[in-house]
């Protein structure tokens, strides 16, 4: 981050908060801010000190439909995450915990089940486009045959960050399952000892960070940092070795 | 709202929150709702878009209620900044006609009076800022108000004002390094 000179960092910070700051500015200032702990810093101080003014302006009921759309947004939350629904996935940082509390103890079952499939030519292959919370796309997923899953690069992640970026897949029902931990700012290709197994029932793929080398533990530990639902397309021969 | 009391349950409810406790966050969007409304439509001016923020904002407040601890500010001012946050990206206006009679600052800014009971409970920081504010010359003071209250980019004030928006900015900035000189001398 070139923002090194402290008096300029501050007033980039006051402006911010003030709101003046606008548009791709103001978003490149907020992804400075995600990994400059000092510059949220500075921003916090500016927030303390500007808003408390806001207090001053008299109060204006909102309708009580907004509370109802709220309530309503809660509940499809919570609805989601005893389902598939990829999209419901982000809100709810309880979902990965409580995955990762379960996927523990099914981790070894379920790793044994998967091994003991035998690699078989799909009859469909899948693409995926994941993407950050406020729709970015980072990554594209795709099989261009089995055995084998290309992670194209659309936004490359900092290298210098310290986590590893994970991938997994996302089965319609149970717990996360590891593809790999994949490059942060290339593509990278995945080839996989019962890779095609792993991917059958996929729902979605998601990116988590991770500890250097990957998750410790066989289950998501770290923050979400795209995700996207898989598409399955169907392979029009189903001779082996055919497909493109 | 303004007072330490006030303060300290709206961070209760916001911790009960964290932990999934609806309840705590129905009595928190009562709470503050009308302040926070206040502070969007100010901004976005337009009701419907004042209330998507309100829902989006408190959406997002309930999702990060567990992180809350962690931000060190108030709750009111915590939650005041994901409303400004939203307000000030969503917002996409034609420069409509802005009544100076509007500015609340301006108005409080002449008003040396105690004013309603409410504002005998004044948290120290807003005492504070105000009192630092009024070390500001006139046009810093308009500026940084009409900037912060109704969300005016430097150009829109630049506008408003009819003054050229390099004069603008100079206000804007210099009125912030005077205010930083104050509140953390």
């Amino acid at each position: 981050m070139k923002l090194a000179h402290p008096g300029l960092r501050s007033a980039l910070a006051a402006e911010y908060v003030l709101g003046t700051m606008r548009g791709a500015a103001r978003r490149r200032f907020e992804s400075y801010l995600q990994s400059d702990d000092a510059l949220l810093h500075e921003v916090q101080r500016w927030e303390s000190h500007l808003l408390p003014l806001a207090d001053r302006l008299p109060a204006v009921a909102p309708p009580d439909r907004v509370w109802k759309r709220i309530e309503a947004r809660l509940d499809q939350n919570v609805a989601g995450k005893a389902g598939p629904a990829p999209s419901s996935l982000w809100s709810s940082l309880a979902f990965w915990r409580n995955l990762g509390l379960a996927s523990s103890g099914l981790a070894a079952a379920l790793l044994v089940a998967v091994l003991a499939l035998k690699p078989v030519e799909p009859d469909r292959v899948l693409s995926a486009v994941l993407a950050e919370e406020n729709n970015v796309v980072r990554i594209v997923v795709e099989q261009p045959r089995a055995g084998l899953l290309n992670v194209k690069m659309v936004k490359p992640w900092r290298t210098d960050s310290g986590f590893a970026h994970e991938l997994w897949v996302i089965p319609k029902q149970g717990a996360p399952r590891s593809v790999g931990v994949i490059n942060d700012a290339t593509d990278t290709q995945i080839r996989l000892a019962g890779l095609d197994a792993r991917l059958a029932d996929g729902a979605a793929f998601a990116v988590s960070l991770e500890p250097p080398g990957g998750s410790p533990t066989g289950a998501p530990t770290g923050k979400v940092v795209c995700q996207g639902s898989i598409a399955w397309m169907p392979v029009k021969s189903s001779r082996p070795g055919t497909q493109i | 709202m303004s007072d330490p009391g006030t303060s300290d349950k709206l961070a209760g409810l916001l911790a009960q929150c964290g932990l999934g406790n609806r309840r705590a966050f129905a009595e928190l969007y009562e709470a503050s709702k009308s302040k926070l409304f206040a502070v969007s439509l100010r901004i976005v001016r337009e009701r419907h878009i004042a209330e998507e923020v309100l829902q989006e904002s408190f959406v997002s407040i309930w999702n990060n209620a567990a992180k809350y601890a962690s931000a060190k500010s108030a709750p009111m001012t915590w939650m005041t900044a994901i409303v400004r946050n939203r307000s000030l990206d969503i917002v996409r206006r034609p420069l409509v006609e802005i009544a100076d009679e509007d500015d609340v600052f301006a108005l409080n800014m002449q008003d040396e009076r105690p004013g309603p009971p409410e504002q005998l409970n004044i948290r120290r920081d807003q005492v504070r800022i105000e009192r630092c504010l009024k070390g500001l010359d006139a046009e810093q003071l308009q500026t940084i108000s009409l900037a912060f209250f109704q969300g005016l980019t430097h150009s829109e004030v630049a506008d408003h004002l009819g003054r050229p928006l390099g004069t603008v900015k100079t206000h804007i900035r210099r009125g912030l390094q005077k205010l930083k000189g104050c509140l953390e001398p």
